[in-house]
C-alpha cells in the first residue's frame, strides 16, 4: 500500500532540501546584481516569526501568516536595502551581517511578542492544516491507505514542490529578460551599466527586496514545517547555509543554488559520520572554492555544455531519421 | 538649435583644476573634436557630460534643455550615449548581449511581462535583437555575436563598445579615443563608420589624438590644454593655430607625416 | 556605584581596543576584512583556559601559550586563506571576505570538537584579589588586563613608529605597491601583519577570559563583529581609532546594562556598524572612505 512506499522522514527531507532551494535562490537574486547579502537569515527570521505569531497567537489563517511574513520581510527588505545602495560589496556584507545579528538580538529580548530564547512552539502545521482542509470536503487520508499525519507530509512536499519550481521558473525567466540582463550589467559595471540607460537604483533594491520575500517566504513555511522556532534558528550558521548554497552550488546561474540546497542538504543525511563537522567542511570549502573555483560548481560553462550535448544528441537522432 | 551647448564649464577636483571656462556648441549632425594634450580634460569633460559627477560650475544645455542635475541613465534615456577610453564593456556577457543591453532604455519589459512571457515582451525581445543585430552588421561584428565579449581583439573591442552606445538611439554619441590602439586599415574602417554615424542624422563628439583621422572627420573642433580651451574652430584654423601647434610640441607635425 | 561601572567599561574597553587594533591592522595592509579575527581571538581564549586550568600552569605560561597558538592559526589563514587568492585574475573584492568567513566557521566548529560546547570556568590564582581605593572596589584582574592593554597598544604603537619593520608596515599600510618598488619585502610584511593582529587576538581572548571567567565557542563570532564595529567606528586601518573606539564601545555597553538593557548590549555594535556606515563610512578619524562610491 501507499503508505509503505512513503517514508515520512525522507519526505521532511526533500521538504527542507525544497526550502533551501527557496533560500539559495533568493540568496541567487541577490548576488546576480553584485550584491552579497548576508542578512537573508534576518530576513527569514522575520518571516518565520511574523507568520507564527500571527497564526500561534493571534489564531490567523496560515496563508495570511505566510502571505504576511513574505512581505513584511520584503518591507525590511526595501528599508534596509535602500540606504545600503552605496555600499561597496564588502561593506554591504557587512552592514548586511550586522543587520541579520540585531534581528536575533531583538527577537531574543522581545520576550513578550517571540518568547525569547525559548523560542515558539506550537505553529500550526502546514501538513495537518491541508489534511483538515482535505478532510472538510470528505477527502480521508485512509482513503488512499495513508496515516493522516503521512498525508499531511505529502501534500506539504507537493505543494512546495509546486511552489519552489515555480519560484525557479519565475527568477529564471527574470535572468533570461531584460530585467536579468540590467541586473548582470549591474554586476559587471556599475557605473559602465548606469551609463548605458540602466536605473541601477531601482534595479538592485528590486534585486535586493526580492531575496529578502524569498528567505521570508522560506521562514514562514519553515516555522510551519518544524512547529518551532527560536532565534538560534536564524544565527550565523544559517547565514552561512545560505551563503555556501549559492557559493558552492554556482553563484553566476539560477541553476546554481538549486543544485547547492540539494546537494548540500542531501549529502549530509547519507554521510552521517561527517554531519558533524559540518560546518568545518563548509569553511574548508568556502576557503577551497575562492581559490579554485569562485564562480561555484555550476556556472555558464557547465550550463553551455549541457545544452551542447543535447544539440548534439538531438542533431544526432535527426540525422538518423533522415538516414 | 546646436545639439550640445557647453558653457563655461570648471570642475575642480580637491587641489586641482581640471576644467577652466569651457566654452563650445556642437551644432545638428557635426562631427566635433575635443583634443588636447594626455591630461588636459578631455575625459573629464565627457564624464562631465553624462553626469558622472558634476561640474563645480557651469551648464550643459542639450537640445536646449538643462542637464544639471540629472542622473547617468537620465541622460542616457534624453539621448546622449558614450563609450570609454579605456573600453568598459561587460565582459562575462556576449558580444550580442551587450549590445541588447545598450538598448535597455528603449525598451520597456518589466518583471511581470518577462516572467509570463507576455506577447508584447516576445515582441520586443525579438525587435531588441534584431536590431542589436543590425547594429552588430554596421561595425561588422555580426560573425562573432555569439563569443563572450573579452575573448574580442583590441579594435574588435572598440567597436562594439561604440554598437552598443548606438543601442541607446542616441541624437548624441560621445566617442572617446575609439582610434587608440587601431593600425591603419582599423582606423580607416572607424573613418567610414563615424561617417555612417554622421549620415544617419546622429551628433558626433570625439575625443581623439589620432590627428590625421581628426583632421578628416571633424567639422569643427576645441582644443584643450590644462583644463583650459585655447582653441575653437574649423580643422584649417587649429592646424595654423600657434597655441596649438605649441601645446602639441610638434606632435601634430609628426603625425601628419 | 557609578565609578565601578566605569571601570568596568574601562577595561573591557581596553579589551576591545586591543581586538580592534589587530582587525585595523590587517584592514590597513591588505585592505581586507578578516571574519576569521574573531574566531583566532576565540581559540587564544581556549588555549588559554586549557594551559591553566587543564595543565595548570601559571598565568604568564597561559599568555605564551595563547600567544604561540594564535600566532599558528594567523599563519596558516594567511598561507592558506589569503595569500593563493592574491595576485589572481579577476578575483572579486569579495573573496577575500568569504574565505575568511570559511575559516571562521571552520574554527569554531573545530573549538567545538576540541573543548566543548559549554562555558569553560577561566580562574587565575587572583580572580578574587580586590583593593579598595577610597569606597571604590577594584580588582587586581582589571588592573592587569588595562596594564596589559595598554602596554600593548604603547609597544605597537612605538614598533610601528621607531622600528624598521614597523616603519616598513606603515609603508605597505600606505601604499603597497609603492612599498614593494622601495623594497619592501612585502609578501614577509603582509604574514608579519597577519601573525601581530591574530596574536594580538589570542591576547585578548585570554583577557577576556580573566575579566569574564569564561569562555564559549560562541565568543569569536560577537568579538569579531564587535572587533569590525570598532574599527568602523574608530577609522579602518587607524590604530588611534581602534583604541578611541574600543573604549567607546566598552563603555557604551557597561552604561546599556547599567540602565537595565542587558540584552541588548550586543546590539549597539551592529547597530553601530549600519549606522556608521551610511552616515559617516570613514569613521572618526578616517579620511575619505572607500566604503561608499
Amino acid at each position: 500500500m501507499l503508505q509503505e512506499l512513503i517514508n515520512p522522514y525522507y519526505l521532511q527531507v526533500l521538504t527542507f532540501i525544497l526550502i533551501n532551494i527557496v533560500l539559495g535562490l533568493g540568496m541567487y537574486v541577490t548576488l546576480s546584481t553584485g550584491q552579497l547579502s548576508l542578512g537573508h537569515a534576518g530576513f527569514m527570521a522575520i518571516g518565520a516569526y511574523t507568520s507564527g505569531i500571527l497564526t500561534f497567537t493571534y489564531e490567523m489563517p496560515l496563508f495570511v501568516g505566510i502571505i504576511a511574513g513574505t512581505l513584511l520581510a520584503g518591507i525590511f527588505g526595501l528599508i534596509l536595502g535602500l540606504p545600503t545602495l552605496r555600499l561597496q560589496g564588502v561593506y554591504l556584507a557587512i552592514a548586511t551581517l550586522g543587520f541579520g545579528e540585531v534581528m536575533r538580538v531583538v527577537f531574543v529580548n522581545w520576550e513578550s511578542m517571540t518568547n525569547g530564547a525559548v523560542g515558539l512552539s506550537g505553529i500550526p502545521n502546514l501538513g495537518r492544516e491541508m489534511t483538515d482542509a482535505l478532510r472538510n470536503i470528505g477527502f480521508e487520508a485512509s482513503s488512499i491507505g495513508l496515516r493522516s499525519n503521512a498525508l499531511g507530509s505529502l501534500l506539504v512536499f507537493l505543494f512546495l514542490l509546486v511552489l519552489a519550481i515555480i519560484i525557479f521558473i519565475f527568477f529564471r525567466r527574470q535572468s533570461q529578460s531584460r530585467v536579468g540582463r540590467a541586473f548582470a550589467a549591474i554586476k559587471m559595471d556599475e557605473s559602465a551599466a548606469e551609463a548605458m540607460g540602466i536605473n541601477i537604483t531601482y534595479y538592485k533594491v528590486l534585486a535586493f527586496v526580492q531575496g529578502a520575500m524569498a528567505a521570508g517566504f522560506a521562514g514562514a513555511i519553515y516555522a510551519h514545517v518544524t512547529g518551532y522556532i527560536s532565534p538560534s534558528d536564524f544565527d550565523y550558521h544559517r547565514a552561512i547555509d545560505i551563503l555556501i548554497f549559492a557559493v558552492f552550488g554556482g553563484s553566476e546561474v539560477v541553476w546554481g543554488p538549486v543544485f547547492g540546497a540539494i546537494f548540500l542538504t542531501a549529502v549530509p543525511e547519507f554521510l552521517r559520520a561527517i554531519a558533524e563537522y559540518r560546518y568545518m567542511i563548509y569553511g574548508v570549502l568556502l576557503v577551497a572554492m575562492m581559490a579554485f573555483r569562485p564562480q561555484g560548481v555550476i556556472d555558464h560553462r557547465v550550463l553551455y555544455r549541457f545544452k551542447r550535448k543535447r544539440q548534439d544528441k538531438k542533431a544526432a537522432k535527426r540525422k538518423k531519421e533522415v538516414r | 538649435m546646436a545639439v550640445l551647448e557647453v558653457k563655461n564649464i570648471a570642475k575642480r577636483f580637491g587641489g586641482i583644476q581640471a576644467l577652466t571656462d569651457v566654452n563650445f556648441s556642437v551644432g545638428e549632425g557635426e562631427v566635433f573634436g575635443l583634443i588636447g594634450p594626455n591630461g588636459a580634460g578631455k575625459t573629464t569633460m565627457f564624464n562631465i557630460i553624462t553626469s558622472m559627477f558634476p561640474p563645480t560650475s557651469g551648464d550643459i544645455t542639450f537640445l536646449g534643455e538643462k542637464l544639471n542635475g540629472l542622473k547617468p541613465f537620465e541622460i542616457t534615456k534624453k539621448g546622449i550615449c558614450r563609450t570609454f577610453q579605456n573600453i568598459r564593456l561587460f565582459p562575462d556577457m556576449t558580444v550580442l548581449e551587450n549590445v541588447t543591453v545598450g538598448g535597455h532604455c528603449r525598451t520597456q519589459s518589466g518583471v511581470w511581462s518577462s516572467v509570463f512571457h507576455t506577447k508584447k515582451q516576445k515582441q520586443e525581445e525579438a525587435a531588441a535583437s534584431k536590431r542589436a543585430f543590425e547594429l552588430l552588421e554596421l561595425v561588422g561584428l555580426s560573425e562573432q555575436a555569439d563569443e563572450f565579449a573579452d575573448n574580442l581583439s583590441y579594435g574588435q573591442q572598440r567597436r562594439l563598445e561604440i554598437a552598443r552606445a548606438l543601442a541607446s538611439d542616441p541624437k548624441l554619441l560621445l566617442l572617446d579615443e575609439p582610434a587608440a590602439g587601431m593600425n591603419e586599415k582599423e582606423t580607416n574602417d572607424l573613418f567610414d563608420l563615424i561617417q555612417k554615424i554622421k549620415a544617419s542624422g546622429i551628433t558626433v563628439l570625439l575625443i581623439e589624438h589620432d590627428m590625421p583621422l581628426v583632421m578628416r572627420i571633424c567639422d569643427r573642433m576645441a582644443v584643450l590644454n590644462f583644463g583650459k580651451e585655447i582653441a575653437l574652430g574649423t580643422p584649417e584654423e587649429i592646424r595654423n593655430n600657434p597655441e596649438v601647434i605649441e601645446a602639441y610640441l610638434g606632435k601634430e607635425e609628426e603625425d601628419e607625416n | 556605584m557609578v565609578w565601578e561601572q566605569l571601570i568596568n567599561g574601562i577595561t573591557l574597553g581596553s579589551i576591545y581596543a586591543v581586538i580592534a587594533l589587530g582587525s585595523t591592522l590587517v584592514f590597513g595592509v591588505l585592505g581586507i576584512i578578516n571574519m576569521a579575527h574573531g574566531a583566532i581571538f576565540m581559540f587564544g581564549a581556549y588555549l588559554g583556559v586549557m594551559a591553566t586550568s587543564t595543565l595548570g600552569l601559571s598565568l604568564p605560561l597561559a599568555f605564551l601559550v595563547a600567544i604561540i597558538g594564535s600566532g599558528i592559526l594567523g599563519l596558516l589563514l594567511e598561507l592558506l586563506a589569503l595569500r593563493p587568492l592574491r595576485g589572481k585574475k579577476g578575483v572579486s573584492h569579495l573573496a577575500p571576505l568569504i574565505s575568511t568567513i570559511g575559516v571562521s566557521i571552520f574554527l569554531e566548529n573545530l573549538a567545538h570538537h576540541l573543548f566543548g560546547a559549554g562555558n569553560k570556568p577561566f580562574r587565575t590564582s587572583f580572580s578574587e584579589v580586590s583593593f579598595q581605593v577610597g569606597g571604590l572596589t577594584i580588582y587586581a584582574v582589571q588592573i592587569v588586563i588595562f596594564v596589559i592593554a595598554v602596554v600593548l597598544m604603547v609597544g605597537l604603537s612605538i614598533w610601528l613608529s621607531k622600528t624598521k619593520a614597523g616603519r616598513a608596515l606603515r609603508a605597505s599600510a600606505e601604499d603597497l605597491d609603492a612599498a614593494s618598488l622601495l623594497g619592501v619585502n612585502t609578501k614577509k610584511i603582509i604574514l608579519m601583519t597577519v601573525i601581530i593582529a591574530s596574536v594580538m587576538g589570542g591576547i585578548a581572548g585570554v583577557l577576556t577570559g580573566m575579566a569574564f571567567n569564561s569562555v564559549t565557542p560562541q565568543m569569536g563570532l560577537s568579538m569579531g563583529l564587535k572587533g569590525l564595529a570598532i574599527i568602523i567606528l574608530g577609522g579602518m586601518g587607524n590604530v588611534r581609532g581602534a583604541v578611541v573606539g574600543g573604549l567607546i564601545l566598552g563603555l557604551s555597553e557597561t552604561l546599556v546594562v547599567m540602565f537595565g538593557e542587558s540584552g541588548y548590549r550586543d546590539a549597539i555594535a551592529f547597530v553601530a556598524i549600519i549606522v556608521i556606515l551610511l552616515v559617516r563610512p570613514q569613521g572618526i578619524f578616517g579620511k575619505t572612505s572607500e566604503a561608499r562610491r
